[in-house]
């Protein structure tokens, strides 16, 4: 969307909190079910970040397939898992301090901060972003696309075949 | 400003994402954790394809790859996750040792 300025400012910082207080909460709730909810919030937030770069195809591949399909399937497994030995303490030994201090203190934050982008003409889109996604999905990707129908039907069949027995 | 906030965010994601995965005594949440990591790639990938490659999108298609590729990996993972509960009616890491010795 095109939207003015300050109001895409807010949304972005909103939607920003919004995927880091809900990330933490994926991680840190003891109950399966929160934070397998946590991560539907964080899944629904990502596509409205999307929808607001102007990328409204994957915003609704998202919503369908992660939030949908994905989301679905984890929330069944954990609701059949009838999960009763939740320990009560929140066991974040030296190895999570030590994993924790790893990932925040060693990544490089101020490469991240200095990517500059070149001054491109911003031209406007003759063609939507389905169209877009279509015509190189049919022509440039195409072996991909096939490959990745294969996959996932072998996947199918593992699924049930496995738990099948 | 936009590029460097989003790019911290996906990076903040990925971290969260690989704590929760190897800190994580329950399988399922280590599934889940696994689904964020994968979306914080993807975050990346979307980001960079707006700002560098608006005419063909290529890192926009990859995404869609890696959406589907996702949904392959829960499937499968969360049908061994369940035959393993119906064997042994627990769910926790550790106790998986079977490879050892």
């Amino acid at each position: 969307m095109d939207l003015p300025g300050p109001i895409h400012n807010f949304l972005l910082v909103f939607l920003g909190s919004g995927l880091i207080l809900r990330g933490l909460g994926v991680v840190l709730r003891i109950n399966p079910i929160y934070s397998a909810f946590s991560l539907g919030l964080v899944l629904v937030c990502i596509s409205l970040f999307y929808i607001l770069t102007n990328y409204h195809f994957v915003a609704t591949a998202k919503l369908l397939i992660y939030v949908g399909a994905i989301n679905v399937l984890i929330l069944f497994v954990v609701m059949f898992m009838n999960i009763q030995n939740i320990i009560k303490i929140l066991i974040h030994g030296p190895l999570g301090m030590a994993l924790l201090r790893c990932t925040i203190l060693d990544t490089s934050w101020y490469g991240i901060i200095w990517t500059t982008r070149s001054n491109q003409i911003i031209e406007q889109d003759l063609i939507g972003n389905s169209q877009q996604i279509g015509i190189h999905l049919a022509t440039d990707f195409f072996l991909p696309f096939e490959f990745i129908s294969i996959i996932l039907l072998v996947a199918l069949i593992g699924a049930i075949d496995v738990t099948l027995q | 400003m936009m590029l460097e906030h989003i790019l911290v965010l996906s990076a903040y994601l990925f971290s969260i994402g690989i704590y929760g995965l190897i800190t994580s005594q329950n399988m399922v949440r280590a599934l889940m954790c696994l689904e964020l990591i994968l979306n914080a790639v993807n975050i990346n990938f979307v980001t960079f394809s707006d700002f560098f490659d608006s005419r063909q999108l290529k890192g926009n298609i990859f995404s869609i790859f890696v959406i589907a590729i996702a949904a392959a990996e829960v499937a499968i993972g969360s049908a061994i996750v369940s035959s393993i509960y119906r064997t042994r009616k627990s769910t926790r890491i550790n106790q998986s040792t079977l490879l050892n010795k």
